[in-house]
């Protein structure tokens, strides 16, 4: 179970927290996994979170864990991004069919071409997905001296904005591309896909926004309802609910 | 080796709307049809079943019932001065896969063209004079009359059970809908469906302007219908999940729906399922196709289908690729302007403006892939081009089809991508605003075509197709000249907020989704010079060889393509009935 606590959420979650109390540390601390439960009682939110990661290492995990809650962080709308699910989302999508290149074209030469052409690199999503990490975490070292998960929130947000932008350079991985059409799309995907893939838990971006989900069987609705507020928006349903 | 199989009357390769159309024409006279379809029968299967079906990320994100790219995509480059490469993972258009092809999965806007549209070439140089035409725009007449397609469209609407509201029968302008609308004979089979919110806001502000809202003709059924061949409609649920889905509740008209299953108990009529057509065979002296090879996809095994008649009826690009790889026709050369295979390949032209309001709810989550309200006011060539520097126009619509949460939320201009700021947007505005959409045509530029590409295979070893195009200057003028009444029509909505205001810009982007409708590359015509097929769809080269689908049209309408197509399938069946009979060119 060791490497499996190590890379729990929750408990990296705790650890960045630590981190950002002062407690820095490249070292991963070691944390009991009873510490992560005696701060907060298993419940059925926390469920989800105690699965260990089938994708991301410990350090791969440290990133992505950061990096959602420094793009969904605790605020009146939702939890943060750890806590909706978000890390665990993006792990299983890439330990699964989306990771492993299901559907995409893989066969040779390899060359690079234009962004409007899609990314080619032989990797497969998982890979590439990977590869970005460590590429970003590595410039966020040469930038700030530190990791990306020690980063302030204010550092971290900018950090990825100049990502985003084209301005955050590494030698082998185009770092704008890996996070517009790879990270960015990973990450909406975890707020607003069904809560069964792990993210948007207990379909709190769907209340946010007031999408009701299923069953969606809208006859009636869609003359009582035109132009008025749908109450079922307040409630979604999601596919489990109907499993 | 290729096993051979006994000989069949009519081979139609794809097993979808086309497909369908004319085996039912033909196996209503008893005419023996084998269809063969590379993809599976989605009937019954997690994607047709509650609760599953409301999938987003499986179906639409993750592409589940699109063509599967590993085995077989499309290369690109904008243009013949670059390096093709292969579109890993395509966006911008999704080709389907199992029975009932891309019409299983589309979003039911169901058109008839404008009824010049046949006749464009003769319509531009009679209204501008010769020299309207660019040069590097090779529009041409299809040889056929809207007036010779009017008979299949009706039957097509009847079959399909299409919801809208007639502009014009039979010359009589109909308040209520569009009035630049070709001339029908009947009403819509049912009645529109329900307007959105959106379309409300719209159709106060195009009156005001003095324009003519009307609902978008809709496959999406607006009450229970029985078609003329006893198959069944049930009434829309407005459940937002039409497009890259299939319809659990029967409630949009497709041919898995409609087709195959009348189809089915016709005797004479096959088909045969993962079964991926390699080549269509071609004897060359004798100027006959004489059978289809396929892959039968379960087994591994190679089979040799003979073959009185071969129709192709695949998708756009299947249809010009297969040409292709038989040596069937010649390609075209864009440097010498001869040749005809891959000639005229076309889009279509989208551009778009957001509308957010603070106190209007436009609950997006309640809509059918065409609850839309739409203007053709400027469309084609429905308004005076003297002086504007473009062909073409859009048509526009308040395009509310869904509230699928993924990808259809808007935030206004300004907006960060993520961060609560982000979140308050998206809270705030995902039930209150809606697109304002330009869907416009799409015409021909003689450096955009198809060919075989020269490095990249597919998983059967055979070249995959190579796509040169761009957006040229003439689309570009007239998306940035439509966009602008687009956001005329905006402003007069009175929104809080308003999204940028820009047409299209190139280049051509394979990452986003713009629509399914690409025409072209086996074009019909008045002779072989310029077209692959005959006005009757018949290969020039071949007179038992037919070709239908998109893939004949010379030029791309501000429409979605479907209803021309759909005529055109059901004369072609009409054709081949005749042709059986006494084959000939037609």
């Amino acid at each position: 179970m060791g490497e499996e606590e190590k890379t729990s959420p929750r408990r990296s979650f705790l650890k960045k927290a630590a981190g950002l109390a002062g407690a820095a540390s490249l070292v991963p601390a070691p944390v009991s996994s009873s510490v992560a439960t005696a701060a907060a009682p298993p419940s059925e939110a926390d469920s989800a979170s105690s699965v260990p990661y089938q994708s991301l290492s410990a350090d791969e995990a440290t990133f992505i864990e950061a990096l959602v809650n420094v793009m969904c962080p605790a605020d009146e709308h939702s939890p943060n991004g750890v806590d909706c699910g978000l890390a665990t989302y993006i792990d299983r999508q890439l330990a699964g069919p989306y990771g492993k290149g299901a559907g995409r074209y893989q066969q040779g030469p390899f060359r690079s071409g234009k962004l409007e052409l899609g990314w080619q690199t032989p990797l497969t999503p998982e890979e590439f997905c990977k590869a970005g990490i460590a590429a970003a975490d590595a410039a966020c070292v040469r930038q700030h001296g530190k990791s990306f998960a020690e980063l302030s929130p204010t550092d971290a947000d900018e950090f990825l904005k100049a990502v985003q932008a084209d301005r955050v350079r590494d030698e082998a991985v185009s770092l704008s591309l890996w996070f517009n059409d790879v990270i960015y799309r990973l990450f909406v995907e975890a707020c607003f896909a069904d809560p069964m893939y792990g993210g948007n838990r207990h379909a709190v971006f769907w209340k946010m926004i007031g999408y009701p989900g299923l069953p969606a069987t809208h006859t009636l609705d869609v003359v009582r309802y035109r132009g008025k507020p749908y109450p079922g928006a307040k409630n979604p349903k999601s596919i489990g609910d109907f499993t | 080796m290729a096993k051979k199989l006994a000989k069949r009357a009519v081979v139609v390769v794809g097993g979808g709307l086309c497909a369908g159309l004319v085996s039912r024409q033909l196996t209503a006279r008893g005419i023996d049809v084998l269809v063969l379809e590379r993809g599976s029968d989605h009937a019954n299967a997690a994607e047709a079943r509650l609760p599953n079906q409301r999938d987003e990320l499986r179906w639409a994100v993750r592409q589940g019932l699109m063509q599967n790219w590993q085995r077989e995509t499309y290369t690109l480059r904008h243009s013949r001065a670059e390096e093709s490469l292969p579109i890993r993972w395509m966006e911008a258009f999704l080709p389907g896969e199992g029975v009932g092809g891309a019409a299983s999965h589309w979003n039911g806007c169901a058109w008839r063209w404008s009824e010049y549209d046949p006749t464009l070439r003769s319509r531009y140089e009679s209204r501008y004079g010769k020299a309207a035409i660019p040069a590097d725009m090779p529009l041409q007449d299809w040889g056929t009359t809207y007036g010779e397609l009017e008979p299949y469209h009706d039957l097509f609407e009847k079959l399909f059970g299409l919801s809208g509201k007639a502009g014009n029968i039979k010359g009589a302008i109909q308040p209520g809908g569009d009035p630049f609308e070709a001339p029908r004979r009947d009403e819509y089979p049912q009645k529109p469906l329900e307007i959105s919110e959106a379309g409300s806001l719209f159709t106060a502000a195009t009156q005001g302007l003095g324009f003519h809202p009307f609902p978008q003709p809709a496959a999406n059924s607006s009450g229970n219908y029985r078609n003329p061949d006893g198959l069944a409609l049930s009434q829309c649920q407005y459940c937002g999940h039409c497009e890259r889905f299939i319809c659990e509740a029967h409630a949009k008209a497709t041919p898995d729906t409609l087709l195959y299953p009348l189809l089915r108990t016709r005797p004479g009529f096959e088909i045969r399922t993962q079964a991926h057509v390699l080549g269509v065979s071609y004897d060359r002296s004798a100027k006959r196709a004489t059978g289809v090879r396929f892959l039968d996809l379960a087994s591994g095994q190679e089979y040799e289908q003979p073959a009185d008649i071969v129709v192709m009826a695949a998708f756009t690009m299947t249809n010009t690729r297969l040409l292709l790889l038989g040596g069937i026709g010649e390609p075209y050369n864009p440097a010498t302007r001869r040749g005809v295979v891959g000639k005229n390949f076309c889009y279509q032209t989208k551009s778009g403006v957001n509308v957010f309001f603070n106190d209007r709810w436009i609950n997006p989550f309640l809509a059918a892939g065409c609850t839309g309200t739409v203007i053709d006011e400027f469309n084609n060539d429905n308004f005076d081009h003297s002086g504007l520097p473009f062909l073409g126009g859009a048509s526009i619509t308040a395009a509310v089809s869904n509230g699928r949460p993924i990808r259809s939320r808007s935030t206004p201009p300004g907006t960060p991508r993520w961060g609560t700021a982000w979140k308050k947007a998206t809270a705030d505005w995902y039930a209150h605003s809606f697109l304002v959409d330009a869907q416009g045509s799409c015409y021909p530029h003689r450096e955009n075509f198809l060919d075989l590409d020269p490095a990249y295979n597919d998983a059967y070893g055979q070249p995959l197709l190579r796509m040169t195009f761009d957006f040229r200057e003439n689309e570009l003028r007239m998306s940035e000249w439509v966009t602008q009444k687009v956001g005329e029509i905006c402003k007069a909505m009175s929104p809080d907020i308003m999204g940028s205001v820009a047409g299209l810009k190139g280049p051509f982007d394979t990452r986003q989704y713009q629509t399914t409708h690409i025409t072209g590359g086996t074009i019909m015509g008045t002779e072989p010079k310029v077209s692959v097929v005959s006005p009757h769809l018949q290969h020039w080269d071949a007179e038992n060889l037919f070709v239908v689908g998109a893939s004949v049209y010379p030029h791309n309408s501000g429409y979605n393509p479907t209803g021309p197509l759909a005529a055109l399938a059901l004369r072609l069946g009409d054709d081949l009935i005749r042709y059986v009979e006494r084959p000939r060119m037609l």
